[in-house]
């Protein structure tokens, strides 16, 4: 499935309709100065026009593919953390309870928009648009195959590609000290300072990780990652870096453990207590865009990404693992308490960090042996 | 930043119950306590003034109500000292055994909770599974899941329904198993003691000058508890151990209640065992004569005591409850000196709150 | 702390040591729920789950044993209850309870009182309304003649006197194999009738055989364990009005014509003889509505236990003052 392919037929059929709405509709109509339409609807079918209408489609396509993968995603949690809490999760609303996600979308919609008085209006009403703006960005280095994945002109994917999904992952760190602080409130302002710092510290293992498959494979984009892994997948001899990696993720993406700025039980709901409505909505779903962000980033990083056997599409092996990761991730929030905060920075800078560099030495070892 | 007062509650989540803790905190690190209570004040003394000895039965059900046999109970107890009346044998095992069907339910509850504090979710679910096993017991007991009215002055409401034991024992046997699952996991994970090992120090002599009972002065290496000093109903002839930690801790607290719910299951054991037959009630009395009497006994909270004034009518002259947690809470200052806010929910939460018995 | 210190591993697996246990556990767990078995969970409302047999929900009352005498009203500790006045075309003019369940406890005294075993409860408990009204269920809401009294009281067989038929033969007295009936005499009224001591009572039934005018029956009275009070009687007092015959729902009290108080007028006429009030107190179940009904102050309801010195002591001439307990 080619991303481009598949966006240039849709966009070529499209202008051919509006083509022929110019030209041959309203080109019936008495016309003094002569091809008028006929003008407008042939700029309409231009090459450009339609490179440009597919540049849009296709970052229509990425991010539909993106929200649905991210409402089965959900479904996926609410099901498997009713099961380890021997319950059964949603089960009324479509079969197995699958559309019970679009019900609590819908009753988002509807609720009363509440915005606290002395709440600083720019800044509650900004902090929402630049993490649902940035969390979807990431998805856009992240390719789902070899074709299915943002390329240029050459058919090559973005050269930066891992680089740029980690710079745009930490903007969010930003929109959340922001939401905390314009709430007007003392709780949200501590849980997003807590927030803040925690998502800063566990960047900085991850990206030594991250650094230590830059050193076996020479490249920092996608595709070349994943090649690199033909013959066996990075997990296998970076076992301590996917440890690591998915450890650093879960902070990342604020899951129990590491759940302490937005807990339930001290802070009520941490930095989103003021919000109301759906911009509450695009806060958890945010939560969740970025946890499948995180998933197939360490999916294309160590686990081979879209390769696999032939009898499934490369997109489908992809998804499979991304998931397989995501039940890890579910597990893991369904094990353990939460840790404090001064813990979790214990944690990430105390104990994380000197294993990440201990990964990088490994890393470097299989690299002087020659072995990658 | 500089000093300021924190409300936690009235309205939150971590309160289990309606009070107000006021915390001074610079920065992160507690400086001041000042719990509020009185939210919840029900005027329960006044209204057991006008109320006959049996119509008072039901209600005091309402005064701790996650373990309200307990209390249903220590009434009876009382208003029997006060009238002087005898109860049948049997009428004594099946009291002992419904309370410490209840002090398990209790401490269950309080895990529940406390893991649902400490985010870890499984655990509060995987508690409340097994209480829903003693509440079924003592739903087919008395009638009722939370408020059961089982105690009566002269005994209790009615004997055991048929298969009763069976069931019990196998409830009973079935739990001790889950125990140790849910030991798995809580002793088992780090973080968990990350979480609760050295906070919410309360010294022995602190906790006994505070006057403070039950698990948390257990926790702080005393060992005192009034069913081993002042027993009362058959608690002399039953073989059982009294929990006690060294660490004055919160993991101490947690680990004192699980013993006891470990000692529960043997007391049951023993009570079904032991049981004589014969009937399990007399006559209950109209009048009580003038006088007074104390009842206490050992809630799952701590000490509970109720003090009783008859005037030769049907009606109390006074009946005045003391309960243990409005002295705990009152001794939540030192707990909480010197750790950070995020501690507050595991200190407060290893006190096990129930406001019911607390504001009356 | 000791137990941390001693826990202390290598550093590359503390990580794991936070994580793996708890995970086992809870991977084992789940997959004990997935395949060994249905989870935990019941799917109300399409699955509900059993209750036992001694579940306190909603009341379900017996119009044909229930007598109106009621205590349940009394002992209600929220005072949820009252009677209403009913003209039922079977039974006639009756008075039956009505539950308001927004102040309900579900404590269930209510059924330990009543003297019929008429009133019982039910597994019901899905009562929601979307108004107050709704929650006041009426009588004839809460009628259920059929249902099924899971755990009956204990009985006891009682001879119940009818003082109009007894003609004062003796038979029974001398019937009775442990001698537990002794013959009263009613003051002023010429008239002996037996009083049998329930304490002694074998209900063997040879006193209902051996009276010749059939004035003992054999009833069923239901032992209730709450302790009861029964009326003492002030004959100063009594004006043969009536009331408390028509007030008491258990059949106790008759009214009784004392020869020789007739009103005599000047011009020699005889009026009617005065009548007073009798008791068969064997059948009392201690309701109280005589007492509340008696406007002279002939009555006072007193414990059980504290009956006989009652009975002995010298009583006051014209109605008790109200006041002493407090309200």
């Amino acid at each position: 499935m080619d991303l481009w392919g598949i966006s240039y037929a849709i966009s070529d059929i499209l202008m051919h309709i509006v083509y022929w709405i110019f030209s041959g509709l309203l080109g019936l109509l008495p016309d003094p100065l002569g091809g008028f339409f006929d003008g407008i609807g042939l700029w309409f079918v231009s090459p450009g026009v339609i490179a440009f209408i597919t540049m849009l489609l296709e970052a229509l396509i990425v991010i539909i593919v993106a929200l649905l993968n991210v409402i089965i995603l959900i479904w996926v949690e609410r099901k498997v953390l009713a099961r380890i809490m021997d319950s059964r999760g949603p089960f009324y609303v479509g079969p197995l309870g699958f559309f019970q996600n679009i019900a609590d979308g819908a009753k988002l919609f509807v609720k009363q928009i509440i915005i606290p008085k002395k709440a600083d209006k720019f800044g509650y009403q900004i902090a929402p648009i630049i993490f649902v703006g940035s969390s979807l960005l990431i998805l856009a280095a992240i390719p789902l195959s070899a074709d299915f994945a943002v390329k240029d002109a050459t058919g090559a994917t973005i050269p930066g590609g891992i680089l740029f999904a980690f710079a745009v992952f930490a903007i969010a760190p930003f929109s959340i000290l922001v939401a905390g602080w314009s709430e007007n409130n003392k709780y949200t302002l501590i849980g997003g300072m807590r927030s803040a710092a925690q998502m800063m510290s566990y960047e900085i293992p991850m990206l030594l990780t991250v650094a230590s498959v830059f050193l076996l494979v020479g490249s920092f984009s996608f595709g070349d990652v994943v090649n690199a892994q033909q013959n066996i997948w990075f997990g296998i001899p970076l076992f301590l870096g996917l440890i690591l990696f998915i450890a650093c993720m879960i902070a990342e993406v604020e899951r129990i453990p590491f759940d302490l700025p937005e807990a339930e039980a001290e802070l009520v709901e941490g930095w989103t207590t003021e919000y109301c409505g759906m911009r509450f909505g695009f806060f958890m779903f945010t939560e969740y865009l970025r946890g499948y962000a995180g998933c197939g980033i360490a999916t294309a990083l160590f686990l081979g990404g879209w390769i696999g056997p032939d009898f499934l599409p490369g997109e489908i092996w992809f998804l499979i693992k991304a998931y397989i990761v995501f039940v890890v991730f579910v597990f893991i929030r369904g094990a353990l308490p939460r840790i404090r905060t001064d813990q979790i920075l214990d944690l990430g800078w105390k104990r994380l960090l000197p294993l990440a560099v201990l990964n990088l030495l490994i890393a470097a070892t299989f690299k002087i042996l020659g072995w990658f | 930043m500089a000093e300021m007062w924190i409300n936690m509650g009235p309205q939150h989540p971590m309160t289990h119950g309606l009070w107000n803790l006021r915390i001074k905190v610079d920065g992160e690190v507690i400086t001041d306590a000042m719990p509020e209570i009185g939210y919840l004040h029900r005027g329960m003394e006044k209204i057991f003034e006008n109320k006959t000895y049996v119509q008072i039965g039901p209600l005091t059900d309402r005064l701790c109500y996650g373990s309200s046999f307990t209390w249903n109970h220590l009434y009876c107890m009382t208003v029997e000292k006060l009238m002087g009346l005898e109860i049948p044998e049997r009428a004594k095992w099946i009291r002992v055994m419904a309370i410490e069907l209840q002090r398990i339910a209790s401490h269950l509850m309080w895990l529940a909770a406390y893991a649902a504090d400490l985010g870890l979710l499984t655990g509060f679910v995987w508690a409340m599974r097994d209480r829903e096993i003693f509440l079924d017991l003592l739903q087919a007991l008395s009638g009722s899941r939370l408020t059961y009215n089982y105690a009566r002055i002269g005994g209790v409401a009615a004997d055991l329904p048929p298969d009763f034991e069976r069931d019990c024992l196998r409830a009973v046997d079935y739990f001790e198993r889950k125990l140790k699952e849910h030991e798995n996991l809580y002793n088992g994970s780090k973080i968990f003691k990350m979480r609760t090992v050295g906070i919410g120090i309360l010294k022995r002599e602190e906790a006994i000058n505070l006057g403070v009972t039950g698990p948390t002065l257990r926790g702080s290496n005393a060992k005192i508890d009034i069913r081993k000093d002042q027993p009362y109903e058959v608690y002399d002839e039953i073989d059982f151990e009294v929990a006690c930690h060294t660490d004055c801790d919160c993991w101490a607290r947690y680990i004192v209640r699980m013993t006891e719910m470990k000692e529960s299951c043997k007391i049951i054991r023993q009570t079904l065992q032991k049981m004589p037959k014969g009937p399990v009630r007399v006559k209950t009395p109209m009048l009580a004569p003038s006088g007074d009497a104390i009842g206490v006994v050992e809630d799952p909270r701590g000490e509970g005591m109720m003090y009783l004034i008859g005037d030769g009518t049907d009606r109390p002259y006074r009946l005045k409850v003391r309960s243990p947690l409005f002295v705990t809470l009152s001794a939540a200052k030192p707990m909480l000196l010197g750790y950070k806010v995020a501690d507050v929910v595991a200190i407060m939460g290893s006190i096990d709150v129930c406001m019911g018995e607390t504001d009356r | 702390m000791p137990e941390q210190t001693c826990e202390r591993r290598r550093e590359k697996s503390s990580l794991t040591g936070l994580v793996i246990k708890p995970l086992w556990t809870t991977f084992v767990q789940t997959v004990r729920n997935s395949f060994g078995g249905r989870p935990n969970t019941v799917l109300y409302p399409h699955e509900k789950l059993v209750l036992p047999p001694r579940y306190r929900g909603k009341h379900a009352l017996s119009f044909t044993r229930c007598i109106g005498c009621g205590q349940c009203v009394d002992i209600c500790p929220n005072e949820c209850m009252w009677m209403k006045k009913i003209e039922d075309p079977v039974l006639g003019k009756i008075e039956r309870p009505g539950v308001d369940y927004s102040r309900c406890l579900f404590c269930g005294l209510c059924v330990e009182i009543c003297p019929t075993d008429a009133l019982l409860m039910t597994d019901q408990y899905e009562l929601s309304s979307t108004d107050r009204q709704g929650l006041r269920y009426e009588p004839e809401a809460l009628r259920n003649d059929d249902y099924p009294v899971r755990e009956p009281k204990d009985a006891i067989l009682v001879p119940g006197l009818d003082v109009t038929k007894c003609k004062g033969h003796e038979e029974c007295v001398k019937a009775c194999p442990v001698k537990c009936i002794t013959m009263v005499e009613v003051e002023k009224t010429g008239k002996r009738i037996p009083t049998i001591d329930l304490s002694v009572c074998t209900h063997c039934g040879k006193c209902v055989e051996a009276c010749p005018e059939k004035a003992l029956t054999m009833t069923k009275k239901l032992i209730v364990m709450f302790e009861r009070p029964m009326p003492v009687f002030n004959l100063d007092n009594c004006t043969g009005c009536g009331a408390c015959v028509r007030a008491c729902p258990a059949d106790v009290i008759y009214l009784l014509e004392m020869p020789g108080t007739g009103k005599k007028s000047a011009d020699g006429k005889v009026g009617k003889d005065k009548k007073r009030a009798v008791f068969a107190l064997e059948k009392c179940i201690g309701c109280g509505r005589c007492a509340k009904a008696c406007r002279f102050g002939a009555l006072e309801m007193v414990p059980e236990s504290k009956y006989r010195e009652a009975q002995a002591a010298p009583k006051p001439k014209g109605k008790p003052k109200k006041g002493g307990k407090k309200e």
